[in-house]
């Protein structure tokens, strides 16, 4: 993982090399290079302030990377903006929702359909038994809102948001699905739903997770990687990452 | 086809039937000069309502758009006195001017578009008031402090646009229109993507959607509207001069919104009749040099009382008098099963 002569194949989903974010002096992310095989579940461990959440970011374009490239199924999308790599097969989740909260969850959910083809100008309404409306509440059925659909956003639970979130990042059909602590305070009863809505994404559907539960982070994936301070420190797989040494010092050794 | 449940549009349809039907009752002077200006300065608020309450942006640049409409259909009038190098027919003019309108609508969003807020509000001030100087100091094509006088408007069914009747049968139509528009789109992918840029850019780009594209876009559709207002304001000046484009009428526009409340389309006609009224009868009360004090008070009581204005006090009224809001199904909300 470390040389940057590997090039991009076909199944690789995601490739970066030399990725790295600057803020003016700080370097939220410097040099990560991964490679992530289409149908892979990848989690993405580290403390606060490790720079998951920027490499996130660098990855779907809200800040683009200031050093490296990112290759999407053998495409650099490096410069490209958000909106044009969604339409590449990117689905994500934000950290804290980010949903529209003036409209109804169905309305959220439709727009997410209609983002994902064409006709975003249309200023047509959806006729009567319209197939993005129907798939918009087939989305509402998987992620279980379907009592909530004429719920404006901001009148909904946080628990309910979540699964909304993802509701959003799945309806574009995303090869690419990138979950930012799905799980971030939703209660003990919520997690198991979540986990097995985890469970039930299609297997060729390639998915980074974001993830400071270890259970639901170790559980949930192929490869583990562990940042801290906006650098790469380990790669493994589920079982021997916790054993780490460096992993151990790091995430665990902090009375968790 | 338009998202409301069946008591809106039979209060609807019942006060558009009262609106056409005021001829009978109504004098002259207030069909045109009372209710027709304010649906034709309320049609250029409601393109900053739409604008304000469903993009979120507040802007200044209204007037503006719509006195493009005004000059270009004075420049083409085949009444204009001056008459310009690019006379022609009405029937050519106002679509053209409409055109223009919407064009510029789409500019001032392309300029704008990486501004938020405040400076959202100062640059679209400085395109509105930077076009009433441009055409206070262009003699060749605007005529300068003059203006260009004698738009008289087309004939309608042989009768002069002038006619009080034709002025406000067409005012009362294009309002209606215009506010059935702004109501329909915003059920429509285009209208809802411009709400989520509304309430979080980020994730509306997330999710495929060209951020930028949908604001400019949204200007371009209030350049429309404000355009349709702008022809009508023309005719109903008979003529256009700078100075009815300059800072005033831009924060007058802004007043009328802000009054009748930026939380609805109706708000904006709301507003503009306050205005109107306030504006014609101040002078008899208080005399016309108080009516600036006037509407600044009036402004900052709404504003005080009630921040959503006075459609907001008339919904919190119908809240109090028990009626409940209708539960309606989100599926047809969103298709055109909705009524």
């Amino acid at each position: 993982m470390t040389s940057n002569s590997a090039l991009p194949t076909d199944t690789d989903a995601l490739v970066l090399t030399g990725v790295g974010r600057r803020f003016g002096a700080l370097a939220a992310v410097s040099n990560v290079n991964m490679t992530i095989k289409q149908g892979e579940r990848r989690a993405v461990l580290g403390p606060n302030g490790a720079g998951k959440t920027t490499l996130f970011n660098t990855i779907c374009g809200d800040f683009p990377p200031t050093s490296g490239r990112i290759h999407l199924f053998g495409q650099d999308i490096s410069r490209l903006k958000p909106h044009q790599r969604a339409r590449l097969g990117i689905g994500r989740t934000y950290q804290t929702s980010l949903l529209f909260t003036g409209l109804s969850v169905l309305e959220n959910l439709y727009l997410a359909v209609r983002g994902a083809r064409k006709g975003r100008f249309s200023m047509l309404k959806a006729g009567p038994g319209d197939a993005d409306v129907a798939y918009a509440r087939a989305l509402a059925d998987r992620v279980r809102v379907t009592q909530l659909l004429s719920a404006q956003v901001d009148a909904i639970s946080h628990g309910q948001r979540r699964q909304v979130e993802i509701g959003m990042a799945l309806a574009g059909n995303p090869k690419l699905l990138m979950l930012d602590e799905p799980a971030a305070g939703l209660s003990a009863a919520e997690r198991p739903e979540l986990v097995a809505l985890i469970r039930s994404l299609p297997r060729d559907l390639t998915l980074v997770l974001i993830e400071h539960d270890m259970d639901v982070a170790l559980s949930n994936s192929d490869i583990v990687t562990v940042m801290k301070d906006g650098v790469v420190v380990v790669e493994n797989t589920p079982d021997l990452i916790a054993d780490d040494p460096v992993v151990q010092s790091i995430y665990l050794g902090g009375g968790h | 086809m338009i998202m409301m449940t069946n008591r809106q549009w039979l209060m609807t349809g019942a006060v558009v039937v009262l609106l056409l039907m005021l001829p009978l009752f109504l004098p002259n002077f207030w069909l045109a000069n009372i209710l027709g200006r304010a649906m034709v300065y309320g049609i250029v608020a409601l393109s900053l309502t739409f604008l304000a309450h469903y993009g979120g942006f507040i802007s200044l640049a209204q007037t503006m758009m719509a006195g493009v409409a005004g000059y270009a259909v004075a420049m083409m009038a085949p009444t204009a006195i001056p008459l310009g190098p690019l006379a022609m027919s009405y029937g050519y003019a106002i679509p053209l001017a409409v055109l223009a309108a919407t064009l510029t609508g789409a500019l001032v969003g392309l300029i704008a578009v990486n501004t938020r807020e405040i400076y959202l509000l100062m640059i679209t001030l400085a395109l509105a008031v930077g076009f009433s100087l441009f055409a206070q100091s262009n003699t060749q094509w605007f005529r300068g402090y003059e203006g260009i006088r004698n738009i008289v408007g087309p004939e309608v069914f042989g009768m002069p646009f002038r006619t009080h009747l034709v002025f406000y049968y067409v005012a009362l139509i294009t309002a209606v229109l215009m506010y059935l528009l702004v109501l329909y789109v915003v059920r429509t992918p285009f209208g809802l993507a411009l709400q989520a840029v509304r309430d979080s850019a980020r994730r509306t780009s997330a999710i495929g959607f060209s951020v930028a594209l949908h604001r400019i876009g949204a200007f371009a559709l209030a350049g429309f509207i404000a355009g349709c207002g702008g022809v009508l304001i023309t005719f109903y000046n008979i003529g256009i001069t700078p100075s009815s484009i300059g800072l005033w009428p831009t924060v007058a526009v802004l007043i009328m919104a802000v009054i009748g409340g930026l939380g609805h389309p109706l708000g904006a006609f709301l507003g503009a009749l306050i205005y109107a009224v306030m504006d014609t009868f101040a002078s008899s009360i208080i005399g016309h040099d108080r009516f600036n004090t006037l509407i600044g008070l009036v402004f900052l009581t709404i504003v005080l009382i009630s921040p959503d204005g006075v459609w907001g006090i008339g919904k919190r009224l119908a809240g109090l008098g028990g009626g409940k809001e209708p539960i309606t199904d989100p599926v047809a909300k969103l298709t055109a099963g909705g009524k």
